[in-house]
């Protein structure tokens, strides 16, 4: 790729060395500075951190493949990515006894041997020995390897542009990437930056900053780092030419209109609304984790009512299937687990959590209530979150904190400063700070917790040694008295209206629960460098929850209210490559539990769960360790770990046979209490039997055709049952009853 | 981002060839078993299938004691040389344990690396280290990094798309599953004994009430009811299910598998020579199956290899005497078949035992040293590499890390070890993170 970008290299490259000192002490023009002035090529002293340590992430020698991950390579560690200057420097100059350095014959040293592949190295050749870097890199020995001068400028951001730009499906762009320095002045660092974009079906970036649309409208962020800053460029590819207006987009809240401001930047045409039967399908399914019944699609298809559809949300949000639904899938994410050996307090957890749905709690006490967990289970069952991540308590509890609840994924920061993000070890053990004064009693399954008056971790925070202090994230230390417990004092700062991540992730997990993927995928993944597909919309509810305090109901009424959400998934012309804004319902298979229970549900039958009472269905189930074969093949999670991906919606061979081909489904098919056996005993007539089993299996009624097919196939077998089953091994193992659509 | 993780799933030349079978929306639905024929028959046209090789994982979950099996130390200590004798094997200079004749005596057909090393000595752990080629940093009960099996079903897909590419017997392994490649890549598995007289694979027999016209007729009013449904396409976020059901009702109609998953079908005199037990029928289904077209096989080598108490007893009366002949059958067999350089046969645990033998005679986890054994795959035969020191404590000569042990494998399949995945963090991970093919093999 270099040949194509021979020009544009010039400039930045020859920068690296002798641009820094005419800008930080005179001011001049850093053009005035050219790699022909030769013979005295470096006017200043080379600088460690400002031009040595670069290098070290432009080569990629710190990267996680190299010298940087955790074991180092070939005993030369350096701190990956480059973020810890003064670690870089000493593995450069102090450690393996001096000998990588060699200031006496710097072309003898051992670090400029192995960059160029004079000597063997695992990693070749990275550094052309006539290129400005080895020149830095030589003179930097020759001075004696210095170390960084406390005084030089360091960089305190970078920025890239454009910040953003609408291209042509096969545009191409050169970003241009400046370092702003501690002193005020910036910087050309495109050649030096590192690049990566977030969905390279969209636009790619190479490692000069030149970016390509690759055909695939959407959008991509690329992601542009240096020293540890990042700036992020926006590549928009529309789907068409830019719409002025939506026909036939019927707007039903405020979602729908900064959806559509979107959808028209990005020539995206959305679906027309869905019918009345997928959307009662539908909300059912994503409010209470079941399919409607027989009788409910009834009424509902026959309610000639205007408002019926707001109607119905309101019902099933007051159902107590709603909590029961919300329950499982909070207890999932919650690790509500029997691991710990706790089966009670896995119940009492479960409970507890459906109660709080149920009474539709503020979330900020919903959170509190978990966090801020003590005393005895009976009476705090959210200490089961604790305990259940007892055997690393401090480490799972803090990552889970900010995975779950401020969807920040902190856990790198725990060995290293995030790849991605400004997080750095310091934040970590900030937020650990919060959980070292965790205390738990000796006795009990699982034991009281309660706020000691010292530290009960032995764990300590490996850059100051001691035990880990409470920091916000983003913000200052805290101190607290013996008596105060932390981790109310965290609550409280999430709890504040501008916190910019408490509400966005709840909203954005809901909005990820409803639409089948969040404003920000991963939905607990928000960040700078992992932009929200429409950031007004996802600010705008998170505005709006803490406006309206924290009322999760209120949001899921604003969520399925809105058009966007009742949209059909049918695609159409013009979004059908659209995976990002929602112009059509996405369609997703029903989750393990769901698929259960919506398989019950059809063929009439109950499965019956052993220890939990007769009429407990998959999603009522309070933990991961009821024995189901059906659950286990479709990947039921097992529970361990805060995050929602751990759900995976592939199809395996075993899940495809089990539906088709089972005598476990074959028997509920079959069943003698079941649907089919009740049609058959109370003698209705082929059509009747016909249009239930549709309205069972998809909430809606055959069309005609499909009346009239399935009509004639009942009737030509001389078995009337047994064709009954037929038909309803048909439904069961359609798409259409498989998906949520 | 979704895209990136879920994109790519290679399933080779097969992908190609069922897209052209223009089928109704439920896949096999809407199709006559003809039209399925001849689907394939077209594509057998077009090309001759690629040769492919295939594996067969002995897993020995455990820990098995090499310094009893393969590294013997008759000159160590009594309290490290333990009761067993080294023999000569049909490969001059080579011995490996009294308890191992059958292998002995086809040592040119196996390589034993005797240097394999790592640092975690706790099950979960270490098998996740030797399954994967990942060094795992928490102790979970589920594969935070793909298996071996789940990269190869990956990179390679089955030879024959009735087949799944990646099965277990005779259940699932603890840590054998995708992890972040998605469930389509997790094994499949009969969950059931080759042993038992009612051997079958889950769901792959029609259920009791329903013979083969009437799920003929099922998909045939599958098929009506597809071809005239609402028009509910919802094209690209089904294609995948599309496939899917395509394969496995394949799996159902058209016999293949069925086939090679009836282990009746061998002589009984073969079955003998493999060993009636959970392990020995195993190994046979394996080489059916691996010659029917799945291009992984794990076996689960019984329980039992962690011998912490009774070590010597254990492996002589119990272990040894199975595992030796089920190996050796299928190695021979192999090679009676002409398929020696076409499957690789592979057998290690998750790490080896402890030289110094404990107080109620048995052995306990050891990471510092581990034998493992190669066989056929297009590898060089009848040779001994690596060597550990006179206590077999931990390698003097050719230390070996998972990621070398497994890298071998990849490369006598063809697989770069450097092949990058995303997994759900967007993080890029390669096959391997480290290791490289050990040259002595390959």
């Amino acid at each position: 790729m270099n040949s194509r970008f021979g020009g544009r290299l010039v400039g930045p490259v020859a920068g690296v060395v002798l641009w820094w000192l005419p800008l930080a002490v005179a001011g001049a023009e850093p053009a005035t500075a050219n790699a022909d002035q030769g013979t005295e090529p470096i006017a200043r002293d080379v600088d460690f951190a400002v031009d040595v340590a670069p290098l070290l992430s432009r080569y990629g020698c710190n990267s996680g493949g190299c010298h940087g991950k955790a074991s180092g390579q070939n005993g030369f560690k350096l701190s990956l990515f480059g973020f810890d200057t003064q670690f870089d420097y000493d593995a450069l100059a102090r450690q393996a006894r001096g000998r990588r350095v060699f200031p006496a014959a710097p072309d003898h040293s051992l670090l400029l041997r192995k960059a160029t592949g004079a000597v063997p190295h695992g990693g070749g050749a990275r550094v052309d020995p006539q290129s400005e870097a080895y020149q830095v890199l030589h003179r930097w020995i020759e001075q004696g390897c210095p170390p960084a001068s406390p005084t030089a400028p360091r960089v305190v951001a970078v920025s890239v542009t454009p910040r953003s730009q609408v291209l042509a499906r096969d545009a191409t762009l050169q970003l241009r990437v400046e370092a702003v320095y501690s002193d005020g002045s910036r910087r050309d660092v495109t050649a030096h930056a590192q690049y990566a974009t977030n969905l390279d079906v969209v636009a790619t970036v190479d490692d000069a900053g030149w970016v390509e649309a690759r055909g695939q409208s959407g959008e991509a962020a690329v992601m542009c780092r240096y020293m540890g800053q990042v700036a992020v460029f926006r590549a928009i590819v529309p789907h068409g030419q830019s719409l002025s207006e939506l026909p036939g987009f019927e707007r039903r809240n405020w979602i729908d209109e900064l959806a559509a401001s979107r959808w028209k930047q990005l020539g995206l045409a959305p679906s027309p609304a869905c019918d009345d039967a997928t959307f009662l399908r539908r909300v059912t399914i994503d409010l209470c984790g079941r399919l409607p019944t027989v009788d409910e699609a009834r009424q509902f298809l026959d309610d000639p009512a205007n408002e019926k559809r707001s109607r119905v949300i309101d019902r099933l949000l007051d159902s107590p299937d709603y909590p029961a639904y919300f329950a499982m899938r909070w207890g999932t994410i919650l690790r509500n687990s029997r691991l710990a050996g706790a089966d009670q307090a896995a119940y009492a957890f479960h409970n507890w959590i459906k109660d709080q749905v149920a009474r539709n709690r503020p979330y900020d006490e919903f959170v509190r209530g978990i966090v801020a967990a003590a005393g005895e289970w009976q009476d705090a069952p959210a200490i089961n979150w604790y305990w259940q991540m007892r055997d690393d308590q401090l480490h799972q509890v803090t990552s889970d904190t900010a995975q779950v609840f401020l969807g920040v994924r902190l856990q790198c920061a725990r060995c290293h400063h995030h790849p991605y993000e400004r997080w750095s070890q310091e934040d970590y053990y900030g937020l650990a700070g919060f959980f070292t004064r965790l205390g738990r009693k000796s006795f009990g399954q699982p034991p009281p917790y309660y706020a000691a008056a010292n530290p009960t971790t032995g764990e300590t925070n490996p850059l100051t040694g001691k035990v880990p202090e409470p920091k916000f994230p983003d913000g200052e230390y805290a101190r607290f008295s013996p008596e105060d417990d932390p981790r109310h004092a965290l609550v409280d700062w999430m709890a504040q209206p501008d916190n910019p991540y408490f509400s966005r992730v709840l909203v954005n997990r809901l909005w990820g629960h409803f639409l089948g993927r969040g404003l920000v995928q991963e939905v607990d993944d928000l960040r700078e460098t992992n932009p929200a597909s429409n950031p007004e919309l996802l600010d705008a509810l998170a505005r709006d929850f803490v406006a309206h305090q924290f009322d999760v109901k209120h949001v899921i009424r604003t969520i399925v209210g809105s058009g966007v959400y009742q949209l059909s998934s049918e695609p159409n012309e013009s979004n059908l490559d659209d995976r990002q804004n929602f112009a059509r319902f996405y369609a997703r298979r029903l989750i393990a539990e769901v698929f259960h229970d919506a398989t019950d549900q059809l063929c009439g039958t109950r499965t019956r769960f052993s220890g939990v009472s007769d009429s407990a269905r998959a999603v009522d189930l309070p933990h991961e360790g009821f024995g189901s074969y059906f659950l286990d093949t479709f990947d039921r999670p097992r529970r361990v770990t805060g995050c929602e991906c751990e759900r995976s919606s592939g199809a395996t061979l075993a899940q495809v046979l089990l539906l088709a081909n089972s005598d476990e489904i074959e028997n509920k098919i079959a069943s003698g209490e079941g649907r089919v056996a009740r049609l058959v005993a109370d003698q209705r007539p082929v059509a009747e039997a016909v249009e239930e089993l549709y309205l069972a299996a998809y909430a809606r009624r055959p069309t005609d055709a499909e009346r009239q097919a399935a009509t004639a196939y009942v009737q030509s077998q001389d078995n009337q049952r047994q064709a009954l089953e037929d038909l309803l091994w048909t439904l069961l193992n359609s798409k259409e009853f498989a998906f949520n659509h | 981002m979704l895209e990136i993780c879920c994109t790519g799933g290679s399933v080779g030349k097969s992908f190609s060839r069922r897209t052209l079978l223009r089928v109704g929306a439920l896949g096999v639905g809407g199709l006559a078993l003809p039209e399925l024929l001849r689907g394939e028959a077209r594509a057998a046209a077009e090309g001759t299938p690629r040769p492919r090789k295939s594996v067969i994982l002995v897993w020995l979950a455990g820990g098995p004691s090499h310094i009893d099996m393969y590294d013997l130390k008759p000159t160590a200590p009594a309290e490290f040389r333990g009761e067993f004798q080294p023999i000569a094997t049909n490969v001059p200079g080579i011995q490996i344990s009294e308890h191992l004749p059958l292998q002995a005596a086809i040592m040119d057909k196996l390589a034993i690396v005797r240097s394999a090393c790592h640092t975690n000595a706790g099950h979960g752990m270490g098998s996740q280290w030797m399954l994967t080629g990942y060094q795992p940093t928490i102790e979970v009960n589920d594969n935070i990094y793909p298996s071996l099996g789940s990269v190869v079903s990956r990179m390679l897909g089955a030879r024959d798309a009735a087949l799944p590419a990646y099965v277990n017997l005779p259940r699932s392994l603890d840590l054998g599953k995708a992890a972040y490649l998605g469930a389509s890549y997790n094994p499949f598995s009969p969950e059931n004994d080759p042993n038992s007289d009612g051997f079958q694979v889950r769901n792959l027999k029609l259920p009791s009430r329903v013979d083969l016209a009437r799920l003929q007729r099922r998909r045939d009013l599958l098929g009506t009811l597809d071809a005239i449904r609402r028009d509910i396409d919802l094209r690209g976020d089904l294609d995948g299910l599309d496939t899917f059901y395509r394969d496995a009702l394949r799996m159902v109609t058209n016999d293949r598998a069925i086939q090679a998953f009836d282990i009746k079908q061998e002589p009984d005199a073969l079955r003998d020579r493999y060993g009636r037990n959970d392990l020995g029928q195993s190994c046979l289904l394996a080489r059916r199956l691996v010659e029917a077209g799945v291009t992984f096989v794990a076996i689960q080598a019984g329980g039992g290899w962690d011998t912490h108490g009774d070590n010597f007893k254990q492996l002589k009366d119990n272990l040894l005497p199975k595992y030796d002949r089920a190996v050796a059958t299928l190695v021979q067999d192999l090679c009676d078949r002409g398929r020696q350089d076409d499957v690789l046969v592979m057998s290690f645990g998750e790490f080896g035992r402890t030289p110094r033998i404990n107080p109620g005679a048995g052995r306990d986890h050891w990471p510092g040293a581990m034998s493992v054994l190669y066989a056929g795959g297009g590898l060089r035969m009848g040779q001994v590499v690596g060597s550990t020191n006179d206590k077999g404590e931990y390698p003097t000569s050719r230390p070996f890390s998972p990621g070398c042990v497994l890298s071998t494998m990849y490369h006598a399949l063809g697989i770069d070890h450097r092949h990058v995945f995303h997994d759900q963090a967007h993080r890029p991970l390669p096959i391997l993170n480290e290791g490289r093919p050990i040259e002595e093999l390959i």
